[in-house]
C-alpha cells in the first residue's frame, strides 16, 4: 500500500467538514451531537495516521486515542442526558426553540 | 492494497454524509453506524489492530445505542419526524463554512512536504503487549484520571436525566 | 488458514498462487456455513425433545424416526409462509434487522479453533474480536423493536438491548481473567496454554479456583447475551406477546430464530475454547488422527454446553427484569471484579498449593459476602386483597 499521509489527512478533513455541516445546519440536537462524533472520529483517525506513518515505534498513539474515544464517550452521554432533560422542560429538541439565555 | 482504501474511504465518507442529511432519524443512526465501522476499517488498514476492535465495542457497541435511546425518549415513540428543514439560508451557509474549511484544510495539507511520507507498512506492528505496559507503566495518571472521569460522566448523565422525575413528585 | 495453505500448495502445485490462496480462504468459511447452521437445525429439533421429556411429554415424532426430519419440515413450513409487513412500518429498518441478527452470530465462529491449527482466521487480538462482534447485535435488536412502530416490540426491544448490554460488562471481564492468565489475546494461544497435564484435561482453565468461577460468569452471560431462559424476557410470550419480533413472520422470523440461536451456539464455543480447554483431550495431536480426534473432541464439548443450555432453559424459572439487571450490576459485576484479583494472586504466589489456597479462600469469601449482601430481606406473610 502506498497511499502517501497527505490523503489520510485530506480524508480526515472532509470528515471533519462534514461533521461540521452537520453540526450547523441541522436543527435536531441529537443530529447535532451526532456531528460532533463524526468530527471526533476523524480527529482520532488523523492521530493514528499520523501514529502509522512517522511514529509507530512506541505506542502512545494509540493510548491518546483511546483515552480520546474515552472522553468521546463520556461527553456524547452527557450531552445526550442534557438533551433529554431539555426535552422534558421544553418538549422538543429543536435547536432553535432553546432561545432562553438570548438576549 | 490501494483500492481496500479508497473503497473503506467511501464507506466512510458515504456514512457520514448520510449521517447529516437523512431526515428520519433512526436511518440517520444506522450511517453513523455505518461510519464507525468504515472508521475502524481504517484503523484496520493502519495496523493498529486493538484501536480497531475498541472502536467497533465503544462505539457501535455503546454510542451508537445511546443515541437510539435518546432518539426513542425525545420523540414520538411511533417514529414520524417534523418538516425537513428545507434548503434555505441556513442550510446554504452553514455548508458553505464547512466546504470552506475543507478547500483551506486541503490546500494546507497540500503544501506541506511532511504530507508526502510514504507509509510505513508491516514496520508499525502494534502489540497489546506494549500497550498494556505502557497504559500501567508510564501512562497510569491518565489512566486513572479517564477511570474518575468516566464516573463522574455516569453519575452526571444520571443525575441530569433523573431531576425532573423528582421535581415534578 | 495457516495450516490449509501450505497443505493445499503442496498437493495442488499445479494450480496457479492466487487459486490456491483463494480456496485456502474460502475452505473453511463453507466449513462454517455448512457445519453450524446443520447443528442448529439439529438443536432446535434436540431441543424441542430434550424439553418435551422434561416436562413428561414425547417431543416431535411424528415427521421420521423419532422425529427425525422435523427440522426440514420446519424449514419448509417457514419458506411457504406469507412475509406479512405491517403497513407503518419502517420498511428498510424491518428489513435489515433480522440480517443484522445473524451476521454477528456467525462472525464469532471465524475465531472459535476446533483443532491444532484449524482456526478460520488466527487473529492475534482474537478474544477482544470475538466480544466485540457480540455486541453489534444490540443495535439490530433495537432496530427490530423500534421498526415495527408497535408498543409491545419497542418495550421488548428496550428491556433486550438493556440486558444484553447489562450482561455484556461480567461476561467481558470473565475473558479478561482468562487472557491475564493466558498472557495472548489468540484464542489458538489460549488453547494451547491448556494442554498438558493429566490426560490433557487437568490443565483446563475451568478446574482453576479463577477459571471456575469464570466459567459460571460466561455461561451465565452468554445465556443472558442470547436471550435464553432465563433471561428470555424480551420474547417471553406470557408478558409481550413476542417481544421485538412479534411483527415478523415468514423467513424473516426463521432468520430471528436462527440469529438466537447461533448466537447462542457461539458464545457456547467460545467458552469451550476459553474454559474447557477447546480442542484438547486425551488423544488430540497434531497428525491427521490426532486432529480428527481432536474436532471430535471439540464437537463433543460444544454439544455438552448446548445440552447444559437446554437443561437450564427447561428447568429454571425466567428471571423479572429488575431481578435480572440487579443480578448483572449487583452480584455478577463485583464478583467478575474479584475474580481478576484472584487471577492476579494466582500468578504471582510462588508455591502451587499456597496459590490454590489463598485464590480459593479469596474467591469462596467474597462469593459468601457477595450472595449475603444481596439476599432480598425476609418475605413477609402475603396479604390478600380480596379474600
Amino acid at each position: 500500500m502506498n497511499i502517501p499521509l497527505g490523503h489520510y489527512l485530506i480524508l480526515a478533513a472532509i470528515l471533519f467538514a462534514i461533521g461540521l455541516a452537520g453540526a450547523l445546519t441541522r436543527k435536531n440536537a441529537i443530529i447535532v451531537l451526532m456531528g460532533i462524533e463524526v468530527m471526533f472520529n476523524s480527529a482520532i483517525l488523523n492521530l493514528v495516521a499520523f501514529w502509522h506513518y512517522k511514529h509507530f515505534a512506541v505506542p502512545t498513539a494509540q493510548l491518546f486515542a483511546m483515552f480520546s474515544i474515552g472522553i468521546a464517550a463520556a461527553e456524547s452521554a452527557i450531552g445526550l442526558a442534557l438533551v433529554i432533560a431539555v426535552y422534558r422542560h421544553y418538549k422538543s429538541v429543536d435547536v432553535d426553540e432553546m432561545r432562553a439565555l438570548k438576549g | 492494497m490501494n483500492i481496500a482504501f479508497w473503497i473503506i474511504s467511501a464507506v466512510a465518507v458515504l456514512g457520514a454524509v448520510l449521517a447529516v442529511t437523512l431526515r428520519n432519524l433512526v436511518h440517520c443512526v444506522l450511517a453513523l453506524i455505518l461510519f464507525f465501522i468504515g472508521i475502524a476499517a481504517h484503523y484496520f488498514l493502519l495496523h493498529a489492530d486493538f484501536l480497531g476492535t475498541v472502536q467497533i465495542l465503544i462505539y457501535v457497541g455503546a454510542v451508537a445505542i445511546l443515541i437510539l435511546f435518546a432518539i426513542m425518549l425525545t420523540h414520538n415513540v411511533t417514529g414520524t419526524d417534523g418538516p425537513r428543514e428545507l434548503l434555505g439560508l441556513k442550510w446554504w451557509s452553514g455548508a458553505a463554512i464547512a466546504a470552506m474549511l475543507a478547500v483551506v484544510l486541503t490546500r494546507a495539507i497540500q503544501g506541506d512536504k511532511l504530507a508526502a511520507a510514504l507509509p510505513a507498512g508491516d514496520r508499525a506492528q502494534s502489540s497489546v503487549a506494549e500497550i498494556g505496559k505502557a497504559l500501567v507503566g508510564g501512562w497510569v495518571v491518565p489512566l486513572e484520571a479517564i477511570a474518575v472521569l468516566l464516573t463522574a460522566a455516569l453519575i452526571g448523565a444520571v443525575v441530569i436525566a433523573l431531576e425532573e422525575i423528582r421535581k415534578s413528585r | 488458514m495457516e495450516t490449509l495453505y501450505p497443505l493445499l500448495h503442496a498437493t495442488f502445485a499445479n494450480l496457479p498462487d492466487w487459486a490456491v490462496r483463494v480456496a485456502a480462504f474460502l475452505i473453511p468459511i463453507a466449513f462454517i456455513f455448512a457445519v453450524y447452521p446443520a447443528i442448529f437445525a439439529l438443536t432446535t429439533l434436540v431441543e424441542r425433545k430434550a424439553l418435551g421429556r422434561i416436562q413428561n411429554r414425547y417431543g416431535p415424532n411424528r415427521v421420521g424416526i423419532f422425529g427425525i426430519l422435523q427440522p426440514l419440515a420446519d424449514g419448509l413450513k417457514i419458506l411457504v409462509k406469507e412475509d406479512i409487513v405491517p403497513r407503518v412500518a419502517d420498511k428498510f429498518t424491518h428489513f435489515l434487522a433480522p440480517v443484522l441478527i445473524v451476521v454477528p452470530g456467525l462472525l464469532v465462529y471465524l475465531v472459535v479453533p476446533i483443532a491444532p491449527g484449524l482456526v478460520a482466521v488466527d487473529l492475534k487480538i482474537g478474544v477482544l474480536f470475538a466480544l466485540a462482534v457480540g455486541t453489534m447485535s444490540v443495535i439490530a435488536l433495537f432496530m427490530a423493536g423500534w421498526a415495527s412502530r408497535n408498543k409491545f416490540s419497542l418495550l421488548g426491544a428496550v428491556r433486550a438491548v438493556a440486558q444484553v448490554v447489562s450482561y455484556e460488562v461480567p461476561t467481558v471481564m470473565a475473558g479478561v481473567a482468562v487472557i491475564m492468565a493466558a498472557g495472548s489475546l489468540s484464542t489458538l494461544t489460549i488453547v494451547e496454554r491448556q494442554s498438558g497435564g493429566v490426560l490433557n484435561i487437568s490443565n483446563w482453565y475451568v478446574f482453576r479456583p479463577w477459571g471456575l468461577v469464570g466459567f459460571v460468569l460466561f455461561v451465565i452471560g452468554g445465556l443472558a447475551e442470547s436471550a435464553r431462559c432465563p433471561f428470555d424476557l424480551p420474547e417471553a410470550e406470557s408478558e409481550l406477546i413476542g417481544g421485538y419480533h412479534t411483527e415478523y413472520s415468514g423467513f424473516k422470523f426463521a432468520l430471528f430464530q436462527m440469529g438466537e440461536y447461533l448466537a447462542g451456539m457461539a458464545m457456547a464455543g467460545v467458552t469451550v475454547t476459553l474454559f474447557l480447554g477447546g480442542y484438547l483431550g486425551p488423544g488430540s495431536g497434531t497428525g491427521l488422527i490426532g486432529r480428527l480426534i481432536a474436532m471430535l473432541w471439540f464437537f463433543g464439548k460444544l454439544a455438552g454446553m448446548i445440552a447444559l443450555n437446554i437443561w437450564i432453559r427447561g428447568t429454571w424459572p425466567r428471571l423479572r427484569v429488575d431481578q435480572l439487571m440487579g443480578f448483572a450490576w449487583k452480584i455478577l459485576l463485583p464478583l467478575a471484579l474479584v475474580n481478576i484479583v484472584a487471577v492476579g494472586f494466582w500468578h504471582f504466589l510462588t508455591p502451587r498449593p499456597v496459590a490454590w489456597m489463598v485464590t480459593t479462600v479469596w474467591l469462596v469469601v467474597w462469593v459468601v459476602v457477595l450472595t449475603k449482601c444481596n439476599a432480598s430481606a425476609h418475605l413477609e406473610k402475603r396479604e390478600y386483597r380480596y379474600v
